[in-house]
């Protein structure tokens, strides 16, 4: 599961031109003939910031984002649901894990990544910051916030950087089961009695908006946009993704007799393009900057597992133990 | 006033409504150290580089590699090293063989006697690196000059991980036990959801009726 890593670009980077211009010219050759970068060789500062803040944001929006559907384990109707409610929040703290230890290579460490996500210094998919009121929100987000993820990974899993890719396929044919698990969740609510199409319809007129701004607003086009697209950091422009996404599951959801609260989606047959209302922007900053209804709880209860845990691992420390970056 | 959660369990937390202090900042190695896992996917397989854990030690580290990479796809066998212990050789291009170009160095620390080392090779960038075989040497620099003459033939070779066999923590064969399970879990599969069966039924069931 995943959101919005590309959302908020608003740091000053260093200059590329204050790099060395022989390296620099290798390392886009490299990128240009389509190989990988490694975590040893040489990588511009704009490079390697940018890739920490994505893959940092992507590991902490699986770390949160396992909180609105974790919360629904125990009260899953049935025990196969809870058993594979269990596995899919197992998979995306798993994808935590993985996307950390990706973000470590590139030298920043996970103590400090934890730190920032529970001060609030570094953002997390702004889609988990609403809460998930039934059981039918919970099969809204296993659906069709994970088949949004899936579009931005599959996107990413081609970027230019080793660690992250090869974490990024992996993930994926994780997510595989996720979305088919959150479609069938979606289709036995819509296909059942009366009152579970209304649910299902209810959790899906709370999250449309949520949704609509999970790949963030339109990208200004700006020179950094360009180098990092060049350097295959950012693969598909928000707005490309958002198109994607919306021909691959507006059917879907039509198909099941469900509506979609946007009185102006349609696809314009000329343009190929899905038109649709302009997403409440004000609101998304508004939410990103922790005024949403759940930002708080989500931070605290994070925060309460890091500090109640934390004499475990002191206990367990090795007090020979040193610390060595991650290889791959 | 404690925070109101829509989840009893939440709200049962106590947890501090409004402004709170500042949470001291992790310190160093609150995430302890790092090891890197290898797994096999079926008997006979080469051991495969799946990527790091992080561990107080190197048992918590077996457990926690189990969980991470083979709770969801076939395993039979585990491998876990010490990041620390890994050597690895500078990275070289696509398509090319790192051995062509490698300068080998001077040991800094050699045995009396050879003993067993494990070679692991990256054929590609952004791929994983895969066991190529075990070789025996006084020192990881003899290591591989020996991995050279016995498995450098065949490129393209990008990336070579040399590890002194005895710093490999490796499943034993009456731990295979512990993957049989997983074939039984069939709700963690996409194949197990036939949602195609319940909107074809759906559809058949609501057809618009077309005026006559």
């Amino acid at each position: 599961m995943y959101g919005g890593g590309n959302v908020f670009e608003a740091t000053k980077f260093d200059d590329v031109q204050t790099e060395d211009p022989a390296k620099l010219e290798e390392f886009e050759a490299r990128i240009a003939r389509g190989e990988k970068i490694e975590p040893t060789d040489w990588m511009p500062e704009l490079y390697r910031k940018q890739l920490i803040r994505m893959i940092e944001q992507h590991a902490h929006s699986e770390i949160i984002g396992a909180l609105p559907e974790g919360t629904w384990i125990t009260r899953a109707p049935g025990f196969r649901r809870k058993m594979a409610q269990m596995a899919k929040v197992q998979d995306e703290v798993g994808h935590a894990q993985l996307l950390y230890s990706a973000a470590e290579t590139l030298g920043k460490s996970r103590e400090q990544m934890l730190t920032d996500l529970i001060s609030g210094k570094s953002k997390y998919s702004n889609v988990f910051n609403y809460p998930a009121f039934t059981w039918a929100d919970s099969n809204i987000i296993s659906w069709l916030i994970d088949a949004g993820a899936i579009v931005n990974q599959m996107a990413n899993a081609k970027g230019s950087y080793g660690p992250y890719s090869r974490a990024l396929e992996r993930i994926c044919a994780e997510e595989a089961f996720h979305l088919k698990y959150g479609h069938d969740a979606v289709v036995h609510m819509a296909t059942g009695t009366p009152k579970q199409r209304e649910m299902i319809q209810a959790a899906l007129n709370r999250w449309w908006p949520p949704i609509m701004t999970f790949f963030g607003p339109s990208d200004k086009m700006s020179t950094h946009t360009e180098t990092l697209m060049r350097w295959k950091v950012k693969m598909a422009s928000n707005d490309e993704c958002r198109q994607q996404f919306l021909d691959m599951y507006v059917p879907k959801i039509w198909e099941l007799g469900l509506t979609v609260p946007d009185p102006n989606l349609k696809k314009n047959m000329e343009t190929g393009q899905w038109e649709f209302t302009e997403p409440d922007w004000d609101e998304f900053k508004r939410v990103i900057n922790g005024d949403g209804p759940c930002n708080a709880e989500r931070l605290a209860v994070r925060r309460t597992a890091e500090e109640r845990g934390a004499w475990v691992r002191r206990a367990l420390l090795n007090p020979k133990a040193k610390y060595v970056k991650p290889l791959a | 006033m404690s925070l109101k959660s829509l989840d009893p369990r939440v709200t049962r937390l106590n947890l501090p409504e409004g402004e709170v202090p500042a949470m001291e900042p992790k310190p160093e190695l609150d995430q302890f150290e790092t090891y890197e896992a290898f797994h096999q996917k079926k008997e006979g397989a080469a051991y495969t580089y799946v990527g790091p854990v992080h561990a107080p030690n190197e048992d918590v580290a077996f457990l926690f590699a189990k969980e991470q990479y083979s709770r969801r796809f076939a395993c039979t066998g585990l491998w876990i090293v010490r990041t620390e212990n890994v050597q690895v050789t500078p990275y070289g291009n696509d398509n090319e063989n790192l051995y062509d170009s490698l300068q080998f160095e001077v040991p800094t620390q050699s045995s009396d006697i050879p003993e067993p080392y494990e070679i692991f090779h990256l054929k590609k960038r952004g791929k994983a690196h895969t066991h190529a075989g075990r070789v025996m040497a006084t020192s990881y620099e003899e290591a591989l000059q020996e991995a050279k003459q016995a498995f450098g033939e065949k490129g393209p070779i990008v990336n070579v991980w040399v590890v002194r066999s005895k710093d490999v923590l490796q499943s034993a064969e009456e731990d295979k036990d512990m993957w049989t399970t997983i074939p039984e879990k069939k709700y963690r599969e996409a194949i197990a959801y036939k949602v195609m069966d319940k909107i074809t039924k759906y559809k058949e069931e609501n057809k618009p009726t077309t005026a006559q």
